[in-house]
């Protein structure tokens, strides 16, 4: 019936054809004005057939609207059909027919033919009709036949959508009040039906609920067909009952109807039971009400019925069981899974099946949930292992059970099934901890077959949090790590909490691995959560391992089965919608029923859609709070950007080519000069940041150089953890020491620290370090000044540069080794000169390296940080594109020169380092990138 | 409820298209049927899109759609549709391509009087006849699209295309009808065995079908046995016939079926269900099945499988249908059947790996065994395939035959001086729904 395509069809037809149309409606014209009846009637149906394939006929309403007063029903019948179709685009022409309708709708003698004129009459949606058709509607109502009542009952409810505000000028809606009084029991379910139409389009209550109608409705229900039933219970349903022994009585009248074969009615008045349970006092009451539903609604279950039948039931079944479990509590096996069930059928069943699994039944439905294990489909075998991890978490007595099932889903080595298992066991073992480690060894064989990313995640996790029972958990996290890059996101977060898992309770073991996967997740991945979390792990390890430790390994919330069960509110209103859409969608009607209004530009504009509008901003707020995240974030991701992303990666680098062009070596005359009226300012500068500089260092991050399981070298005593860090404090350099005791009953005091012979010839002022005595679990902050007078050592420092110490306590002596920045031996003073510089740089015997730091950062700042850490501004150059270049000097404590050349460039800095020894090449890059990235 | 009803022909051309409410875009029917083929099998009965709800069968290869925008309650669009399709047919005859287009107006007249402003009205055969006006145009005998048009589908209650029934075709509109009513008492078996032939699950779930061609509607009077009971107490035990739940078609009273056990009727025309029932007890399955895996070697299985039939000799099932899946590293399969079977057919279906036995017309007390010969590719061993057989899924029709002993004692036409005795038809029909053993 759509015009445009018809219209398209005739256009794009060849001209032939279109004259064979033409043809044909001039044939029908004919026909038509015949006198035949049998000529018109034929004509007519050909005319709708035409009409009903689409094609545009309504240049014969003319022709066809002439015919109305035919005294013949049949053609008559065709004839409104015709009407009804093409009024609405010709209005005009329909006007012509409403005086026929109007004599119809009084005609004295045929109650059908009157009925008929007044359905007709609604259906054709022209407001310039409505107002004809109101006087006839009026008589309509007040007709001594029940029919012609019953129809003008609906037809008010039809006309209140074309025009609502003459119906309720006209009194109409009165009069419908009024139908509720009638003699006949479909006229007052009819009335029932136009009263709740008009209601819901309204927005406001339109059918009075009380003692009195109700009554009218209980006695109408009785006497009407299944459909006028239906009516009734929806209208029912909505009575709010004054007091228990109403509701009592109401239900009495309603329960019979549920033994009705049809399912609308069974789910009507199984809304009613529902809700009307809700006012009874009386438990024993309220007990045997509720069974009354047990046997009609898995009677709705019967293979009988259609499967989308059953498949309603079941998912209102499913949330009538949740507010009243009591009504299906024995009959589990009408639950269990017929073969020949379609799939969305045997999802649901054990969806309801794990809501009525008990410690008296888990037995049975395991054994039923075993057997679906091994069936074909796969969707609802994975379905089935996880109603029994649900089954497990549901029943703590039972959980063995269900773990023994898992187990044995394990052993089928059935990919899906395996997979599936791992992801159940994972809340098991979260609902569980270490209650069923027995099944580790069988999990730890399925590692190859991991395709789902759940199951892998699920599988990651698990060895994560038992690293301490899995021997090799490093290795498999090593082999899980291999393709870090290529995972997808959940993965990754389960490999990195993993591996810190690992790293935390077996420091030796995963301390290559989570070093290279923190590198690796903040330079190389693109995930922001996943950077924020390994950027988050590196300061907590560089700040306080203990405390990392004590987030990673938190007491997790538990897990309960009720996480799949609804909310009450939602639920209270999803059975106020039993047997509606809202119950199978499980959604409130409102989120599908109301955006189709706004598609449609509805005109029932008024309330309802305000309270939409406050939704719409109540919706508004999460995504407000999100962009105030998401600015969160950005500001996160600005600190954390600069840290340090060291990579020592040699290229053919800019510095080289602006080198070539600038040759520092070959200096023009004229540049000396700039340079050297440059350097006062620089200077002073230098000389105002002096006084803040003491704090204004960069901290060295602490490093952990003794753990608790290392025994000390004399009586093997354990348990002292010792974290520490050369730290550059204005001119001096500090050691500082986080000691912390971990043994349960020894106290260590008395400290004294002694360093190995090193290339720096540093060593501490006094042996004593001033620090009260640790008791266990505490820890203890303390600093040893660090001096350069020490013994000297001919060996050049190695990357890592690290110095052997001995830490002497009460009782018990400990060696180890702390990493050195040479950031920490600058000279505070400057001591290169321009001119020391040039000739340092032609000097032969100087090692010369580029090398790219490959960190975004802001190049005032980049300055600062230098200069604020004795990098001393030598010279600034331009070349002919702009590209700057800029030299730094720094001398060592022992005063070694460092000369640097740096080219700034938006993603990475180029730097060109040269040091009088080779070895000392890595160390000052290492140095730029702490002072860079560090705070 | 519905804004639209409208029914499209296989290939989605629209056949009729009622609009009752026009707030729909007059599109719908275009993306329904773009929608219901996006679906590999058939479409969900129940779909949205832009929020336009669609609840649909499917009847004779057509679509019965209804539209909506409300929370409409989706068992009753269903029921109400499935309503519409049997009044066109008790009217029609039949429900298909040709029949629908043939007699389009009077299924728009049908439609109007059922429903009215998408609510329905009056949906009962009987209740609209004197309303319509149309006579139905019966399609010709021998057309071509008669003879290709498809089967009915199976997605009605129970299929009738093995028992031929008069009843079937007939339109309540011809006026020069026999007098007679056909009652069939319809079983469906549900049986869940283990490998040991133990029954762990059974129900049954039936009906009692009329299909009414009375003149004048007169009211009757069905007694069903007298051991008959209604609602199964706990751990009791007794010899009669005990229904779980039942329910019935709102044109019988059920008043006197407790004292009586008879039910009145006021039979409307054409088909209708009296009265549903459901048995969860124990009762005496007709078939067993007894399967025996021998692991030949590591790469051979024996699959022997012996089926009974426990009922009485003088009954004759009409078909007996076995499925076995098979491993599906099956390399090859040789179903064996007895050397003296006869009407026995067995199949191996490779790319499904299914084999299926298919047995025409079973007496009662009868044996039947097949003898399946699995090799197996090189990657699985016979001990780990082994699991992969089974369950064994059974199909089976067996007429003037019923499980739960339920009978019609007597069917009374309560009308004093009627001098014609209408013919009354009753048969008892017992299929399988889901019957299946476990390896």
């Amino acid at each position: 019936m759509s015009r445009p395509s018809a219209s398209a069809s005739t256009s794009s037809s060849s001209r032939s054809s279109r004259s064979r149309y033409g043809k044909e409606v001039k044939e029908l014209q004919d026909a038509l004005n015949q006198n035949k009846i049998e000529s018109k009637r034929d004509a007519i149906r050909k005319i709708i057939d035409a009409m009903t394939r689409g094609k545009d006929v309504s240049m014969l309403f003319p022709d066809v609207a002439k015919n109305m007063e035919t005294s013949n029903l049949e053609l008559k019948k065709l004839v409104y059909l015709y009407i009804i179709n093409y009024a609405k685009i010709m209005p005009d022409l329909a006007v012509m027919a409403v005086n026929s309708f109007r004599k119809d709708a009084r005609d004295k003698t045929n109650p059908f033919l009157r009925a008929l004129a007044i359905r007709t009459m609604g259906c054709i949606r022209v407001k310039l009709i409505t107002e004809y058709l109101l006087d006839p509607l009026k008589e309509s109502i007040k007709d001594e036949d029940s029919y012609v009542r019953k129809t003008a009952a609906i037809c008010i409810s039809k006309l209140y959508d074309v025009s609502p505000e003459l119906i309720e000028e006209q009194g109409l809606l009165k009069l419908l009040e009024n139908l509720l009084n009638d003699g006949n029991a479909m006229v007052v379910a009819n009335a029932v039906c136009a009263l709740l139409i008009v209601q819901e389009s309204k927005g406001t209550t339109m059918l009075q609920l009380n003692p009195y109608t109700i009554q009218k409705i209980l006695t109408a229900m009785n006497e009407c067909n299944e459909w006028g039933v239906i009516y009734c219970l929806d209208a029912l349903a909505m009575y709010i009952p004054e007091d228990g022994k109403e509701a009592e009585a109401i239900l009495e009248r309603v329960s019979p109807r549920l033994n009705h074969n049809n399912p609308g009615v069974v789910l009507s008045a199984c809304k009613i039971m529902m809700k009307f349970l809700d006012y009874l006092q009386n438990p024993e009451t309220i007990r045997q009400n509720a069974l009354k539903m047990t046997a009609p609604l898995i009677s709705l279950l019967s293979l009988g019925k259609e499967p989308e039948i059953q498949y309603v039931a079941l998912k209102n079944i499913n949330l009538i069981i949740q507010k009243r479990p009591i009504i299906i509590e024995k009959d589990i096996k009408v639950f269990f899974c017929n073969f020949n069930d379609p799939i969305y059928i045997k999802l649901q069943k054990l969806e309801v099946l794990s809501k009525l699994a008990n410690n008296d039944n888990i037995q049975q439905i395991l054994h039923e949930l075993k057997e679906y294990t091994q069936e074909v489909d796969v969707e609802f075998v994975r379905k089935s292992v996880r109603t029994i991890g649900r089954c497990a978490i549901k029943l703590e007595k039972a959980a063995e059970k269900c773990v023994t099932a898992l187990w044995e889903c394990l052993k089928t080595k059935v990919n899906y099934v395996v997979m599936e298992s791992i992801i159940v066991i994972r809340d098991i073992f979260r609902k569980y901890p270490r209650k069923y480690e027995m099944i580790l060894k069988d999990l730890c064989e399925n590692l190859k077959s991991l395709e789902d990313p759940e199951a892998k995640a699920s599988m990651i996790w698990i060895i994560g949090e038992y690293v301490d029972t899995i021997e090799n958990a490093d290795s498999l996290l090593a082999n899980f790590s291999e393709n870090f890059k290529d995972e997808p996101a959940n993965v990754q977060h389960q490999i990195l909490v993993a591996v810190m898992k690992l790293f935390l309770q077996r420091p030796n073991d995963g301390k290559e691995l989570i070093h290279n996967l923190l590198k690796t997740a903040t330079i190389e991945c693109e995930n922001p959560d996943l950077r924020d979390r390994a950027y988050i792990y590196w300061r907590m390890l560089s700040t306080d391992p203990e405390l990392a430790k004590k987030i990673v390994f938190t007491e997790r919330p538990t897990i309960s089965d009720s996480s799949y069960t609804i909310e009450n509110e939602l639920l209270d209103k999803l059975i106020e919608n039993i047997g509606n859409l809202s119950s199978v969608y499980t959604k409130k009607p409102e989120s599908f029923v109301k955006k189709l209004r706004d598609v449609l530009n509805s005109k029932i504009a008024d309330k309802i859609d305000d309270v939409y509008d406050q939704d719409q901003l109540m919706e508004g707020k999460p995504e407000d709070y999100s962009d105030q995240q998401g600015g969160q974030s950005t500001v996160y991701e600005n600190n954390y950007d600069t840290s340090s992303q060291i990579q020592s990666q040699i290229q053919q680098s800019q510095i080289q080519q602006v080198s070539q062009k600038i040759d520092l070596l070959e200096l023009d005359d004229n540049q000396p000069q700039q340079q050297q009226q440059q350097q006062p300012q620089i200077q002073t500068q230098i000389q105002t940041q002096i006084p803040t500089q003491s704090i204004q260092n960069i901290r060295i991050p602490f490093a952990e150089v003794l753990t608790a399981n290392t025994p000390g070298s004399q009586t093997q005593v354990q348990g002292l953890s010792i974290e520490t860090a050369f730290q550059k404090n204005g001119d001096k350099i500090v050691l500082d020491l986080k000691i912390t005791n971990k043994t349960q009953d020894k106290t260590f005091s008395d400290f004294g620290i002694k360093f190995n012979k090193n290339p720096f010839k540093l060593q501490p002022d006094t042996i004593e370090i001033q620090c009260q005595p640790v008791f266990p679990g505490q820890t203890q902050i303390a600093q040893s000044l660090i001096n350069t007078n020490g013994p000297a050592f001919e060996e050049p420092p190695q990357m890592p540069y690290k110095i052997q110490v001995a830490l002497k306590t009460n009782l018990d002596v400990f060696y180890f080794f702390i990493p050195m920045s040479l950031s920490v031996l600058f000279s505070s003073t400057a001591s290169i000169t321009q001119q020391k510089f040039i000739e340092l740089s032609q000097a032969q015997n100087i090692a010369r390296k580029q090398e790219v730091l490959q960190i975004q950062i802001d190049p005032q700042r980049m300055k600062e940080r230098l200069e604020r850490n004795y990098f001393f501004l030598i010279g600034v150059r331009k070349d002919e594109r702009g590209v700057e270049l800029l030299s730094y000097a720094a001398s060592l404590v022992n005063g070694m020169p460092l000369l640097v050349n740096v080219i700034h460039t938006p993603t990475a800095i180029n730097l060109q380092l040269q040091v009088p020894h080779p070895t000392l090449m890595p160390l000052l890059y290492q140095a730029i990138g702490f002072i860079l990235t560090l705070n | 409820m519905f804004s639209q009803i409208f029914i499209l022909s296989p290939r989605g051309d629209t056949i009729i298209n009622r609009d009752f409410r026009s707030d729909l875009p007059k599109s719908t029917p275009e993306t329904f049927f773009r929608q219901a083929k996006t679906y590999s099998g058939d479409a969900n009965p129940l779909f949205a899109v832009d929020c336009i709800q669609f609840a649909h069968i499917k009847r004779g290869g057509l679509y019965i759609v209804g539209t909506s925008r409300f929370n409409l309650q989706p068992a009753m669009s269903l029921e109400l549709l499935d309503r519409l399709a049997k009044e066109i047919k008790d009217f029609c005859g039949v429900i298909n391509e040709e029949v629908l287009r043939k007699n389009f107006i009077l299924i728009y007249e049908i439609l109007d009087e059922s429903f009215d402003f998408g609510y329905p009205q009056l949906m009962a055969t009987e209740q609209i006849k004197p309303l319509i006006v149309n006579d139905p145009i019966q399609p010709q005998p021998d057309s071509v699209m008669n003879s290709l048009r498809p089967k009915i589908q199976t997605f009605n209650i129970f299929v009738p295309n093995t028992i031929g029934s008069q009843a079937v075709q007939r339109s309540v509109l011809n006026k020069n009808q026999a007098n007679e009513i056909f009652v069939d008492i319809y079983e469906k078996l549900n049986v869940l065995f283990n490998s040991s032939a133990y029954v762990i699950n059974q129900s049954i779930e039936g009906c009692i079908q009329m299909t009414s061609f009375l003149q004048g509607n007169p009211p009757l009077k069905l007694a069903l046995n007298d051991d008959l009971q209604i609602g199964r107490q706990q751990g009791q035990y007794s010899a009669g016939v005990i229904l779980d739940d039942c329910n019935f078609h709102e044109c019988v009273n059920a008043n006197e079926l407790d004292m009586n056990k008879t039910l009145r009727i006021q039979p409307p025309d054409g088909q209708f269900v009296v009265m549903n029932y459901r048995i969860s007890g124990d009762y005496s399955a007709p078939f067993r099945l007894f399967p025996i895996i021998e692991e030949i070697s590591s790469s051979k299985i024996e699959v022997t499988i012996k089926l009974k039939a426990c009922f009485d000799a003088k009954i004759l099932a009409s078909y007996a249908n076995v499925r076995i899946p098979i491993p599906k590293q099956t390399a090859n399969a040789y179903p064996e059947l007895l050397k003296n079977a006869q009407q026995e057919t067995a199949e191996y279906d490779s790319n499904k790996k299914i084999v299926e036995w298919q047995i025409k017309k079973l007496q009662g007390g009868q044996e039947r065994s097949l003898k399946i010969k699995l090799t197996l590719q090189a990657t699985q061993t016979a001990h780990t395939a082994r699991k992969e057989i089974g369950p064994i899924a059974m199909n089976f029709e067996i007429p003037m035959f019923n499980v739960s002993r339920l009978q019609i004692k007597y069917l009374r036409i309560e009308e004093r001086g009627n001098t014609t005795n209408p013919h009354r038809w009753v048969r008892y029909i017992t299929q399988s729904s889901s019957y299946v053993c476990r390896i």
